[in-house]
């Protein structure tokens, strides 16, 4: 099965988004995806945590994005990613090492997290990707 | 041709719309002709590629103004 594995590791939008469409339209199609969320990342694993919006230098497209989120025209990334978890063929894994820096349990984190990993699971995850991706 | 089920996702941008035909298929049964109305350019070529990729077939894409009226057949 054609897979494709992506280091998260920002929770602004504009990262999270691609990494989220990528993950959920291969899943639509029949493809293994495998999400590593570590730093910056990892926060928007984080139980009602809101996202800061858009990266710094793109502040000016921040009312706009949040516009088009809020009128429905682009599906919030929680809203895609659980279309995408219906496969059953996303995994999200919760980096330890960053969850331990920014003093979160597991029980901080969002119930779509499927598990707590380091280095060596995602990499034994992701040998075999076709499609791998670091998104900061 | 008549679609049996028609997925009207105007206005909403990738990848919403291969989410809601996506999501149409998996209700639908294998034979059934679904039409995606999606007015995202990337439509006609996205659903093109997925169809390919699981199984179903791409019957055509008709644009009229914005509107991409996108035709497929569920596969087996």
């Amino acid at each position: 099965m054609t897979k494709i594995a992506i280091i998260v590791a920002s929770e602004k939008l504009d990262k999270l988004f691609p990494a989220i469409t990528l993950a959920t339209t291969g899943a639509l199609s029949g493809w293994e995806a495998e999400l590593f969320f570590t730093f910056w990342g990892l926060l928007a694993l984080k139980k009602g945590y809101e996202s800061s919006g858009v990266s710094g230098d793109y502040q000016m497209y921040d009312a706009k994005l949040k516009e088009a989120l809020a009128s429905g025209a682009m599906p919030g990334w929680k809203t895609v990613l659980e279309q995408g978890r219906k496969t059953g063929r996303i995994h999200i894994y919760a980096c330890s090492a960053t969850l331990g820096l920014f003093g979160m349990k597991p029980e901080d984190l969002e119930s779509f997290v499927d598990d707590i990993a380091g280095a060596a699971t995602f990499l034994s995850r992701a040998k075999d990707a076709e499609v791998n991706l670091f998104i900061a | 041709m008549e679609p049996d089920i028609v997925v009207d996702a105007r206005f909403k941008s990738c990848p919403g719309p291969l989410i809601a035909l996506a999501d149409a298929v998996a209700k639908a049964s294998p034979g059934q002709v679904l039409q995606l109305l999606s007015t995202d350019p990337a439509s006609p070529s996205d659903i093109k590629e997925w169809c390919a990729g699981v199984g179903h077939k791409f019957l055509e894409s008709v644009k009229e103004g914005d509107v991409y009226a996108i035709t497929i057949e569920v596969g087996g």
